[in-house]
């Protein structure tokens, strides 16, 4: 699977080799390294269990989880085995292998890896994070998503929908309401998009801070949710609640093409928006401090996103 | 979908299937590989002009601070790692150090040392400006000076030496260079054969192993991709290239690999290691020849690869001219050759199993290519004969074909990268006896240590002495006796101590002057790592971030602390001041090529060797619209070739054919002129043919490949040069017992181990490193719990050490983790001082001493609390700094390699009523004995040279001398 090769090629931080993959796939001229950096390193993090882990974090079980795939499969995981690039290249790897392989019993065991490779670890992150990067990134990783995610809808057309839910979403746990389990964890749950179905970006931050006229904070992304939710509870509340919302939208988007990934988020993101909805209300109301009183100290400033 | 449908999508996927198709078959690659950046783990370059951390010192109020982050290199050991200097963007100065990611060799990881360098330069005992003594030497007393008044008397006393053709009285002494090759070109520059190495302490004994073999003198094993490593030493903790292959070692350890460790010592190494052999020191040798007997007993070597490239012809010819040249033959004499190593005998040599070295033999078997193998000091340096470590361990190497692979072990030189400068200087025309005595012809490197009793036997004056970041008093054996020589006026003119801190050799100076620390100086550096090839730029930060925010700094003192300078421009200042006119012919090689007639300056200096010298750095550096230079500045490290591989097999280009003759041993030389290279990394210079060719390469099987470096062009199983230079009986790899082999000793001795590090202090480097400092400031002396109680003390107690000229007083610690029969003791501690200058935090001031007979040092006063500008050192809580074991050793030159042999004989007891912690007794006239015992022991040029010269031509060395200079003395003073 060229495609799949090529394009997991293109997620790398851009390197002249890069311009005649670019050119074969039609895509613009490659982009400049800091826009990779803006993207990959800022916005959105290419790592499966930063996505579907839960804690929104880099590592941990979701990680686990991946690396055990890499395992079962007789090969050794590699340094960030739930890596987009590494996930793609191993996607592409398990079907050349399953082209060489003759018709039999190898081919369909091989063809399973494969659906299991797609299902488990790329389709239950990959469409929302697709869709995030078109709204965020520059024109050329715009068009690269695209591409991508056509490709992973006819990979997925092709080997047809999974008996069950993905692991790394039935092991999902919910948002928390911070009612009952208090502010700073429900500060740290808010940047996990499998809790919440919505995957928020610093650019997201920074245009909920534009349109609430709040200040916009510099800092890791609980800090400046935090700064948000203290200058404002009740409107930035209700921003994220709306923007849980539109996250719903974007997942009822793809059902015809992974129902059951589609299912599983349109859920996450509807209960967020309810949530927060009902937080914002409250704190309006000022019947009771919803998750401003977000008390003790500041969150750790990771110098990224996070720590393995 | 935008881009169509699943027809649209196979469309594409031909596409590229074409495109990598077309590529891959114009021999390219079409991928570039993964360059992945670490999410978590650094900052992107991108950002590193403004990024922005919380200080956590504010914490908890959160408190940005904005830093502009610029790469320099560690200067605390040789493995020169990356750093980042997070420079304040408000107030200039450095808060800390981090890893550089874009360093090739360390992967922006670092060991304690790195970070530590912030230590270092905020250090409230560092020395900020030139002084001068005062007083007597050593007595303590110094006035400041400035740099003028320093250059011009130094600059003056040079030149008159050079007038007056006295080239042998200026000498530089240099510990770890740090750099590659600047100072070696300014002292040939000069006409000075005056270099002198500390390696001949430290190296050499392995390096002359290697040299022998191969031609290049330093291993560079791919360990990131064996399947078997084969370490002699803690080199996973304390390794040479400690950082760079620790973590390569664990790479391939979390792959599968398989890790063997020889080390006496229950090392860290060895916790790691799969298995763990702990042999009587010095027998290391005899357990590897166990190995490569049953390899070729059972012909498990890889037989094609010796075939094609050891000289086994050479040696069949000489040591069996009766016998048909061919292959078989060969094998059967090399079985019979070894015969005797079983593995019995092994173990009956080094204490270890014999189902314990089989068991490694096996794994060197399964191996394949993939054995990588490194001995740097250890063994080779604690032994005599130790050189015969590192030759007979890479004996597994050429036996198993396991050189220059994938996994296996590689010259240095193939993965080693020196631009080419923009000056080459001449060959000095003179041979200084005193660093390259004619007693020891295959040495190494120079006979540093040996040097008061070279200089006191030949009565030789030293006009003007460097010592460079190297503390000889301290680190080499016999220190009694450079202190004799250092504060003697009739044997040293003027002594110039180089250095970033005090040490207990720059207490004897007359200048003491400040140089720079890893971030306050510029160098070049290519250490051989890894299989590639790689350049690190060191410079001063401060200068880069000043010229980043657009000012111009022309000195480097502008933005270094005090009056801190940098060698490069001080020797270049210097020598200008000591050919102000050019008419000694030097100034020229130090003057700009872009304004004629002025001084070289270092924007020039390294901008035309990074704009000429390094391949694909301008047009990496052009991708980003910058200079070479300015990439370097910026990102600090460029790699040159990220995989090379087995040079020997490559073909010799058609270009280089010309009237080309090969001669009955497979040698082939050209006529045509050698094509210059922009790596001008030191190799051997292998005469040509008696008809004026040089050397082309050598054939095999019909093809004329590149070959070795090495006067066969082979892996040199057999040494011409060793047979013809007085030691046929060692002309192959084979096991010298040592001088503290068990035979050897007496009944109540001991083997002391003195040579091993902790992985968190540097020698003399380091003990301005508060943090370093804190977390090994001691040495304690190991000692087996059952040799313990044969002299009845405990851990703690106060032990006497005796060896032949001395002894010291330590505190025993009692392990498991050291064989009965040995005690173990490490360096680095014990530092002392006489008077209030010097590092207070890791220094016992001390009373020094001359008896009649002995000398003697005494600990007046231990470490402990005192008030600086730096609060910490009012927290420190230890006193015990440790105890300086070497000035009890006498010197042990070997008579091959040169290399001193560390290990000592010793008798071990419990300390006596007015015995002291700390106290050291020598006895000079004991000292001057050992010396002339081992110099016993060699065989001159003067008697063996078979050609009339001081050393094989084709041998390694500093500054090359004049052909003509190689020639030995008519009279007969080479000991003819």
């Amino acid at each position: 699977m060229e495609l799949i090769r090529a394009l997991a090629t293109l997620a790398e931080p851009p390197h002249p080799a890069h311009a005649p993959i670019a050119r074969a796939l039609g895509l613009p001229d490659p982009p400049r390294p800091a826009d990779h950096t803006g993207l990959f390193l800022f916005q959105l993090y290419p790592f499966a269990s930063f996505h579907v882990g839960a804690d929104g974090m880099l590592g941990g079980e979701a990680a686990d989880r991946v690396a055990g795939f890499w395992r079962a499969l007789g090969r050794e995981a590699p340094d960030e085995p739930d890596h987009l690039t590494a996930l793609l290249g191993l996607y592409a790897g398990l079907s050349d292998a399953e082209a060489r392989e003759p018709a039999g019993p190898g081919r369909v065991l091989r063809r399973e890896s494969r659906k299991a490779l797609l299902w488990e670890h790329l389709l239950p992150w990959l469409l929302p994070y697709l869709h995030a990067v078109s709204e965020v990134a520059p024109l050329f990783y715009r068009r690269w998503s695209e591409l991508l995610r056509a490709a992973l809808v006819s990979e997925a057309a092709e080997l047809g929908p999974p008996d069950r839910l993905p692991l790394h979403l039935r092991e999902a746990p919910l948002l928390e309401d911070p009612r009952t389990s208090g502010g700073d964890v429900f500060l740290r749950q808010l940047t996990a998009p499998v809790r919440t179905g919505m995957l928020l970006t610093r650019a997201d931050l920074a245009r909920c801070a534009d349109e609430l006229g709040l200040g916009r904070r510099a800092g890791e992304r609980r800090f400046v949710l935090k700064a948000l939710l203290s200058s404002n509870p009740d409107a930035a509340l209700d921003w994220l609640g709306q923007e849980a919302a539109r996250w719903r939208g974007v997942h009822e988007r793809y059902r015809a093409e992974a129902e059951i990934v589609s299912r599983f988020w349109t859920s996450r993101a509807d209960a967020a928006h309810r949530l927060l909805v009902e937080l914002a209300r409250e704190a309006r109301e000022g019947d009771r401090v919803a998750p401003p009183s977000l008390g003790g100290e500041p969150p750790a400033q990771p110098t990224a996103a996070g720590s393995r | 979908m935008k881009n169509g449908g699943r027809e649209e999508l196979k469309r594409l996927n031909e596409r590229v299937s074409a495109a990598r198709r077309e590529a891959e078959g114009r021999g390219e690659s079409f991928y570039p590989g993964p360059s992945r950046v670490h999410l978590a783990s650094f900052p992107p370059k991108e950002r590193w002009d403004d990024w922005v951390e919380l200080d956590s010192r504010a914490w908890p109020r959160r408190v940005e601070k904005r830093y502009m982050l610029v790469p320099t290199t560690c200067f605390n050991c040789e493995s020169a790692c990356g750093l980042l200097a997070y420079v304040d963007r408000d107030t200039l100065e450095v808060r800390k150090f981090e890893g550089n990611p874009e360093h090739p060799g360390s992967r922006g990881r670092n060991c304690a040392k790195g970070p530590a360098t912030a230590n270092q330069i905020t250090d409230p005992d560092r020395i900020l400006y030139p002084l001068k003594r005062a007083g007597e030497r050593g007595a303590g007393q110094w006035t400041r000076v400035g740099w003028d008044e320093a250059l011009d008397d130094i600059a003056g006393r040079i030149r008159r030496a050079l007038e007056e053709d006295r080239q042998k009285e200026i000498m530089y002494h240099v510990g770890r260079p740090g750099e590659d090759g600047f100072t070696e070109r300014m002292l040939a520059a000069w006409g000075v054969d005056g270099h002198n190495s500390h390696t001949n302490i430290c190296s050499s004994g392995a390096r002359a192993g290697y040299h022998l073999w191969m031609g290049m003198d330093r291993p560079s094993p791919d360990h990131a991709h064996a399947r078997v490593i084969l370490l002699v030493s803690s080199h996973l903790e304390t390794g040479h290239y400690f950082n760079p292959h620790a973590q390569r070692i664990i790479d391939a350890k979390a792959g599968g690999a398989k890790l063997v460790v020889l080390d006496t010592r229950l090392s860290n190494t060895a916790t790691h290691a799969d298995h763990w052999l702990s042999p009587y020191p010095g027998s290391e040798a005899a357990i590897f020849l166990s190995i490569a007997r049953w390899l070729v007993a059972n012909r498990l070597h890889n037989r094609d690869f010796v075939r094609r490239w050891w000289n086994w012809r050479e040696f069949m010819a000489e040591a069996h001219p009766d016998l048909p040249p061919d292959f078989e033959r060969f094998e059967e004499k090399l079985e019979e050759m070894y015969s005797e190593y079983t593995f019995d005998y092994a173990a009956r040599e080094s204490g270890v199993e014999a189902g314990a070295i089989e068991a490694v033999a096996r794994l060197v078997a399964g191996a394949g290519t993939r054995l990588s193998t490194h001995n740097w000091r250890s063994a080779a340096a604690g032994n005599l004969g130790g050189w015969q470590v590192a030759r007979t361990l890479f004996l597994l190497n050429a036996l198993t074909g396991a050189v220059a692979t994938e996994g296996g072990t590689h010259p240095n030189s193939w993965n080693k990268f020196v631009p080419r400068p923009i000056h080459l200087p001449r060959h000095p025309d003179h041979w200084n006896e005193l660093t390259w005595p004619a007693e020891y012809p295959l040495a190494l490197m120079e006979m540093s240590f040996l040097l008061p009793h070279l200089q006191k036997r030949s009565g030789d004056f030293l006009d003007v002495y460097f010592t460079r970041v190297y503390n000889p008093v301290w680190t080499n054996p016999d220190g009694f006796s450079w202190i004799e020589m250092l504060t003697d006026p009739e044997r040293v003119g003027l002594h110039v101590a180089l250095t970033p801190t005090w040490n207990e050799t720059a207490h004897f100076a007359d200048y003491v002057l400040p140089m720079g620390l890893g971030s306050e100086r510029h160098d070049v550096h290519s250490y051989e790592q890894y299989a590639g090839q790689w350049v690190g730029f060191r410079q001063p930060v401060l200068r880069a971030a000043r010229e980043r925010l657009g000012e111009s700094v022309s000195d480097t003192r502008e933005a270094n602390p005090g009056e801190v300078w940098e060698e490069n421009e001080f020797w270049i200042d210097l020598t200008w001041r000591i050919d102000p006119d050019g008419d000694l012919g030097i100034r020229s090689f130090f003057e700009s090529r872009a304004r004629p007639g002025t001084k070289l300056g270092i924007d020039e200096y390294y901008g035309w060797m990074f704009e000429n010298s390094v391949p694909g750095l301008p047009a990496a550096a052009a991708r980003e619209g910058i200079t070479p230079l300015e990439y370097m500045r910026r990102y600090g490290a460029f790699e040159v070739a990220s995989r090379t591989g087995a040079l020997h097999e490559d073909p010799v280009p058609d270009a280089e054919h010309e009237d080309v003759r090969v001669d009955a041993d497979g040698r082939a030389f050209t006529r045509a002129p050698k094509p210059d290279s922009p790596n001008v990394v030191p190799l051997p210079v292998v005469d040509g043919d008696a008809d004026g060719r040089r050397r082309l390469g050598v054939e095999v099987d019909g093809r004329i490949l590149r070959g070795f470096p090495t006067p066969s062009g082979r892996l040199e199983f057999w040494s011409r040069t060793l047979a013809e230079w007085g030691w046929p009986e060692l002309a192959t790899p084979g096991y010298t017992r040592s001088h503290i082999h068990r035979e050897s000793l007496e009944d109540d001795q001991m083997v002391l181990i003195s040579t091993f590090r902790v992985p968190i202090q540097i020698h003399t480097r380091s003990a301005n490193a508060k943090w370093l400092d804190e977390i090994a400031h001691t040495n304690p002396l190991w000692i087996h719990p059952g040799d313990a109680r044969g002299i009845g003390v405990g851990t703690g107690d106060l032990v006497r050490v005796e060896t032949e000229i001395g002894h010291f007083v330590v505190r025993a610690w009692v392990t498991e983790g050291i064989r009965p029969g040995v005690v173990a003791c490490s360096h680095h501690m014990g530092r002392w001082k006489v008077t209030d200058h010097g590092q207070n935090q890791a220094m016992a001031t001390v009373d020094l001493e001359r008896g009649e007979e002995d000398w003697s040092l005494r600990r007046r006063k231990g470490g402990g609390p005192y008030k600086s500008a730096d609060a910490d050192t009012s927290r420190i809580w230890w006193t015990d700094v440790g105890v300086h074991q070497n000035l009890t050793f006498p010197v042990h030159p070997d008579p091959i390699s040169g290399s001193h042999c560390w290990h000592q004989a010793v008798r071990v007891s419990a300390a006596g009523p007015g015995d002291a912690y700390g106290d050291i007794v020598v006895n000079a006239d004991r000292s001057g004995r050992v010396f002339r015992t081992w110099l016993g022991y060699t065989r001159p040029a003067g008697r063996v040279s078979p050609d009339g010269t001081r050393r094989p031509y084709w041998l390694l060395r500093p500054v090359r001398p004049s052909r003509e200079a190689y020639q030995l003395p008519a009279d007969d003073s080479a000991g003819g």
